[in-house]
């Protein structure tokens, strides 16, 4: 699977840097969504086909909050060291982590609160961490474990990542894979106003 | 939201009229879609307009912003995931 995600992400740059008319480029990326629903809906039928996913989730309780809790966490506080390697300050560090891979809100909140710059920076950060954690899930859920795989995911485990989290590791672990999407999403802008303003 | 709507109505469709016999072709699908999907993405980030020069500007930055939060939350999550959401019967270490 890696060897398929890197291939398929290294074609793509070559093809939307050199080979690629504009209008061939306004195809594939105007139609990204559509193909994100095509996929999602695929993914759904294979959580429906498998029995008794809702129940073994269920049976998690409260725990399921630990993986979003555990990666905002994480995320900040590695925000945090972040700020001595870059030489930013803490409040734009912690709040440019705590963009967990959501990278379009992440860039264009910053850009209006700290500048051109800090939100290019939060930009290509939070893409390149979309784009790292489709190369290394399929490493972490054959080495570590299937719950570890959804963690470089952080935000975009309920969409594009999604896709690799199926495909590497088993239906319940979609499940919470969206669960844990949906919550680290709801707090991406909230952290993101938070860290820069307060901080 | 109309991800998650989606992804349900899949949910629906799976567990209601989808042939069970057609599984496997549901995976190969979800395959290609997955590789149209990641060859998008390079697609987009390639056509950026200075997307080198940005690269070789700000890359190094947005590397560490990349990487440090993926190992710290990794990091973290493996050792809680271990103790508390592991049950005895699951099989690790292997793809399914």
């Amino acid at each position: 699977m890696v060897w398929i995600a890197l291939g398929c992400l290294l074609a793509g740059v070559l093809c939307g840097l050199f080979f690629f008319p504009p209008e061939v480029t306004a195809f594939f990326t105007g139609n990204s969504e559509r193909f994100l629903w095509a996929l999602m809906f695929l993914v759904g039928i294979s959580v429906g086909l498998s029995k008794g996913v809702f129940a073994r989730v269920k049976g998690y309780g409260l725990r399921v909050l630990l993986l979003p809790l555990s990666i905002t966490a994480a995320s900040a506080a590695a925000g945090l060291l972040c700020a001595p390697l870059t030489g930013m300050g803490p409040g734009e560090s912690m709040a440019i982590a705590s963009g967990m891979g959501w990278y379009s809100l992440t860039g264009i909140l910053l850009t209006d609160l700290a500048g051109a710059e800090v939100g290019a920076i939060a930009f290509l950060g939070n893409l390149l961490r979309e784009t790292i954690s489709f190369l290394i899930i399929p490493w972490i859920a054959a080495h570590l474990n299937h719950y570890t795989a959804i963690a470089p995911a952080g935000a975009t485990s309920e969409d594009t990542t999604l896709a690799v989290l199926i495909r590497c590791t088993r239906e319940e672990i979609v499940v919470l894979a969206v669960f844990n999407g949906v919550l680290c999403s709801a707090v991406v802008p909230v952290l993101v106003r938070f860290f820069y303003g307060v901080l | 939201m109309t991800t998650i709507l989606i992804m349900f109505a899949g949910v629906l469709a799976g567990a209601t009229v989808f042939p069970r016999g057609l599984k496997k072709w549901n995976g190969w699908l979800q395959l290609g879609m997955t590789g149209l999907l990641i060859f998008t993405m390079g697609v987009s980030l390639g056509s950026r307009p200075g997307f080198l020069e940005e690269l070789g500007a700000i890359g190094l930055k947005s590397l560490i912003f990349a990487v440090l939060p993926i190992l710290a939350s990794v990091a973290l999550v493996y050792p809680v995931s271990r103790r508390f959401l592991e049950r005895p019967d699951e099989k690790e270490g292997g793809e399914d």
